[in-house]
């Protein structure tokens, strides 16, 4: 191919895709900073500096393994809302995969493979049951996700009876530590376990969708103009479907960890989980309009909402005002990501005009 | 009719963003007349209605007077107050009502916070009666026809006393019968010394209710006169004529073998549709908004279920039956509304070139780096002023947008191309490169279908015309008979071909 004259600047072109992150990720930043600055100058008053416990590598293995679940979990909303959908159900998919599960294996007598390949496809038909009316009918896909929600905790709830189910450790396996042995500077044991393997590969395997393949660029395209991609030959409706779909798949995956991570079933496993998903979300840059945000985005918005509650542990913060910060960092990057964009609009207009 | 008159415009300008459409109209209306305003596609005729209705307020510098005083018509309920009643061509009805609901709906006559309901249902039977209309006054709205449901508009006009009337194309969708009622309720309202303002595109109807007509063109008043003073042709040349510099001058070209032949297309409003387009040509449609041109584009594009009629592409019978299998056909379709149906805005020009290709391919994966080589060719190639091709879509202004679009289109490698509007919203300099690029296109052996309501657009780029009204075909125009004459004969004329 002939060699375009039109100058093109390498230096932008990075793994988190032209700046579109750069504010979730200033967000991590600052973050991280004031709290490491908070633990110094605490324990500078009291005497003697020592290293900040925030970032010891004990410290940051435990804010990944409890990402993890919320972390994949975001990862289908991405797609979701890239499409230009959103999904109120996850939460209660999840308690009910949870409960699912643990009724299969310790009541019905249902092996424990057997178990997950039946949950997972169940989620994947509950979602597409949704994603299929929201893409035929268009109906909003607020109120659908929101009747599935209430509906998954009913079937939930009459499946465990209304109590606890515990799995008495049948998942530990997916617990495994993969550096037994392996300790910090502090001398404490360090864990990694399987399911963090589990959201990495995940997450690189949707970002590499998302990006690199034909599925995903028609998920944008959706999400972006309905009209425009029907006109340019994509099947909207199918796409919208198997966005739900997809995300159906991972909320499974997702549940399946947190099961292993907690050991018991039961309803409040997934309640106000698709909150945290949702804020994960917007806070990575993901547009509720759609068509908008990447992976990657939506994995440092999982990290930071992740950090709060772990920095108010360390920091001996009553647990309460994890919520108000979180509020506020949701609000405080949605905004500075508004102001952001339409700087840099403004600025691409003078240039083009000049 | 009187020669009171009850509403007068002075000077009276409006400008859009790039477009002045209306220059110094004055206008007035007198009691008791039906006045009608004719004008062509973008004359200005809907942007004075709304500036009657308070829907638009007009520049600075003019001035309204309404029974001799002076008024500022800042918002629509200033203009109800007045008496000013606009009947939109679109209904706006609330279906589930009954009659009298509909008509005082936020009007309803009360006594100490309860509804009058006798005395409303009586003043509306009492005026049902009057228009000689066998509707009863409990009947849904909902079971009504559109015919019935324009009655129910005028009716609520005249319970609430109004003194002007406003229609908007009020016979569209009309039956022939439908019409003929509609007409003679209009013409039986006049006496009671109402003034009506009509616009139709039919110029039948005009000629027989009009007491005086009014012709816009461009945004200009060209003449007010009694109706029974000019006739169709005569009229007709009052609303075109135009300096020769409005025309762009193209080159033509031999032409080839025919790509696109349609045999008797129905469905998506339109009916037994017939043309053929060969290579090197542009095939015009012309009409009047609502004429069912961009209806037919969208069938023919796969956009719509086809309900009868044949398509056959390169000699060859093809079923279309979604815009999946129209680009694998070689079709493109360059929409009028390049925002709402063309574009992705939020994402990069190099996205935009990319996405109507995946249609073709069988690839799975996609190549970001190359999609970016892509887009800048076509930025050098269409001479899209764009940095690169990274740029996202709604930071150009909108003749690059269109630049845009067509590289979307020109990627896919097709053969017939649809050019819906091609140059609105667009400036002059720009409009000039697009019909270059057309012109390109043509030299390359490709064939265009062109739906335009830009009248020396029209004339001067399309080899052909086809006219269209009313969902059908009204006529077809060889390159020497086309002109404007001609076009607004056919779309607006009551001539039968």
């Amino acid at each position: 191919m002939k060699e375009s004259p039109v100058q093109q600047d390498k230096k932008r072109v990075s793994l988190f895709g032209r700046g579109e992150n750069s504010t979730v990720v200033m967000m991590l930043i600052f973050f991280f900073i004031a709290i490491i600055l908070i633990q110094l100058i605490t324990s500078a008053v009291s005497g003697k500096v020592v290293y900040p416990s925030f970032i010891s590598p004990v410290n940051l293995l435990n804010i990944i393994m409890q990402v993890a679940a919320v972390g994949i979990m975001a990862m289908g909303m991405t797609v979701v809302m890239v499409g230009g959908g959103i999904d109120l159900s996850v939460g209660m998919l999840t308690s009910f995969v949870t409960i699912f599960i643990a009724k299969s294996i310790m009541h019905w007598g249902i092996p424990l493979w057997g178990a997950l390949i039946l949950v997972v496809i169940i989620a994947v038909v509950l979602e597409m049951i949704m994603g299929y009316i929201i893409s035929r009918f268009s109906v909003e896909p607020f109120i659908i996700t929101l009747g599935g929600m209430i509906a998954f905790r009913g079937i939930a709830l009459i499946i465990c009876n209304s109590q606890e189910i515990s799995t008495q450790g049948a998942l530990a396996v997916l617990k495994t530590n993969l550096i037994e042995g392996a300790k910090g500077p502090s001398g404490l044991n360090l864990t990694f376990p399987i399911y963090v393997v589990v959201f990495i590969v995940i997450t690189v395997a949707i970002w590499w969708l998302m990006k690199y393949t034909k599925y995903g660029r028609r998920v944008y395209a959706v999400g972006a103009n309905r009209n425009a991609a029907y006109l340019a030959g994509i099947g909207v409706q199918n796409v919208v479907m198997s966005t739900y779909a997809l995300n159906g798949f991972l909320v499974a995956i997702a549940a399946i960890m947190l099961l292993a991570r907690v050991n018991t079933a039961i309803i409040t496993v997934g309640q106000n989980l698709e909150i945290d998903v949702i804020a994960a979300t917007v806070v990575g840059g993901v547009a509720m309009s759609g068509g908008k945000g990447n992976i990657w985005g939506t994995f440092v918005g999982a990290i930071l909402l992740g950090s709060i509650a772990n920095a108010m542990n360390i920091l001996r913060l009553q647990s309460e005002w994890q919520f108000v910060a979180k509020g506020v960092i949701i609000i405080v990057a949605v905004t500075a990501g508004a102001i952001v964009q339409a700087r840099q609009a403004r600025a691409q207009f003078m240039r083009q005009i000049k | 009719m009187s020669d009171e008159v009850i509403l007068s415009l002075k000077n009276i300008s409006k400008t859009f963003p790039g477009v002045q459409a209306l220059n110094k109209i004055s206008f007035d209306l007198r009691k008791g007349e039906i006045h009608c305003i004719c004008g062509e596609n973008g004359a200005g005729k809907s942007t004075l209605i709304k500036i009657i209705s308070g829907a638009y307020q007009p520049d600075p510098g003019g001035n309204i007077e309404f029974e001799g005083n002076p008024v500022n018509l800042t918002h629509p309920s200033v203009a109800m107050k007045l008496g000013i009643q606009t009947i939109y061509q679109e209904h706006t009805i609330f279906p589930h009502l009954s009659i009298t609901e509909n008509i005082f709906v936020g009007m309803e006559i009360t006594k100490n916070g309860m509804m009058r309901k006798v005395e409303m249902k009586k003043k509306t039977a009492e005026v049902l009666e009057y228009l000689r209309s066998d509707l009863k006054p409990d009947q849904l709205v909902d079971e009504l026809s559109s015919g019935e449901q324009k009655i129910v508009e005028i009716a609520k006009a005249l319970v609430l006393e109004r003194k002007v009337i406003i229609m908007d194309e009020p016979t569209s969708s009309f039956s022939a019968n439908e019409i003929d009622n509609l007409l003679e309720i209009i013409k039986k309202i006049r006496e009671r010394g109402i003034g009506i303002i009509y616009i139709s595109h039919h110029l039948e109807e005009v000629f027989r209710i009009a007491d005086r007509i009014t012709v816009l063109r461009d945004g200009l008043h060209v003449i007010t006169c009694n109706a029974k003073d000019v006739d169709e042709p005569q009229l007709i040349r009052y609303m075109v004529g135009r300096d020769a510099s409005a025309f762009y001058h193209r080159d033509f070209y031999p032409l080839g073998e025919t790509v696109l032949k349609v045999e008797n297309l129905s469905g998506n409003g339109v009916h037994d549709i017939s043309f053929e387009v060969r290579r090197g040509e542009i095939l015009g449609f012309a009409g009047m908004v609502g004429s069912g041109r961009s209806e037919l584009m969208t069938l023919l594009f796969g956009g719509a279920e086809k309900t009868g009629g044949k398509i056959y592409i390169m000699g060859k019978e093809v079923n279309l039956k979604s815009p999946i299998n129209a680009i694998k056909n070689k079709m493109c379709y360059i929409t009028e509304d390049r925002q709402y149906t063309g574009l992705f805005l939020i994402h990069t020009i190099a996205r935009n070139t990319i996405i109507a290709n995946m249609a073709k391919t069988r690839k799975f994966l996609v190549n970001p780096s190359k999609e970016i080589k892509t887009g800048n060719t076509f930025i050098e190639r269409l001479g899209t002023k764009a940095r690169d091709s990274r740029m996202l879509a709604m930071n150009l202004s909108g003749g690059n947008q269109q630049k845009v679009v067509l590289a979307k289109w020109f990627n896919t490698e097709g053969e017939i191309y649809i050019f819906d509007e091609p140059t609105r919203g667009i400036d002059v300099g720009a409009k000039q490169e697009i019909y270059q690029i057309m012109m390109n296109l043509l030299k390359e052996g490709k064939a265009i279908i062109m739906v335009s309501s830009d009248m020396p657009e029209m004339v001067s780029m399309s080899d052909r015309v086809m006219v269209m009204k009313a969902g059908r075909i009204a006529g077809e125009l060889k390159r020497e008979e086309v002109s404007e004459e001609n076009i607004l004969e056919l779309s607006i004329g009551g001539k039968k071909i």
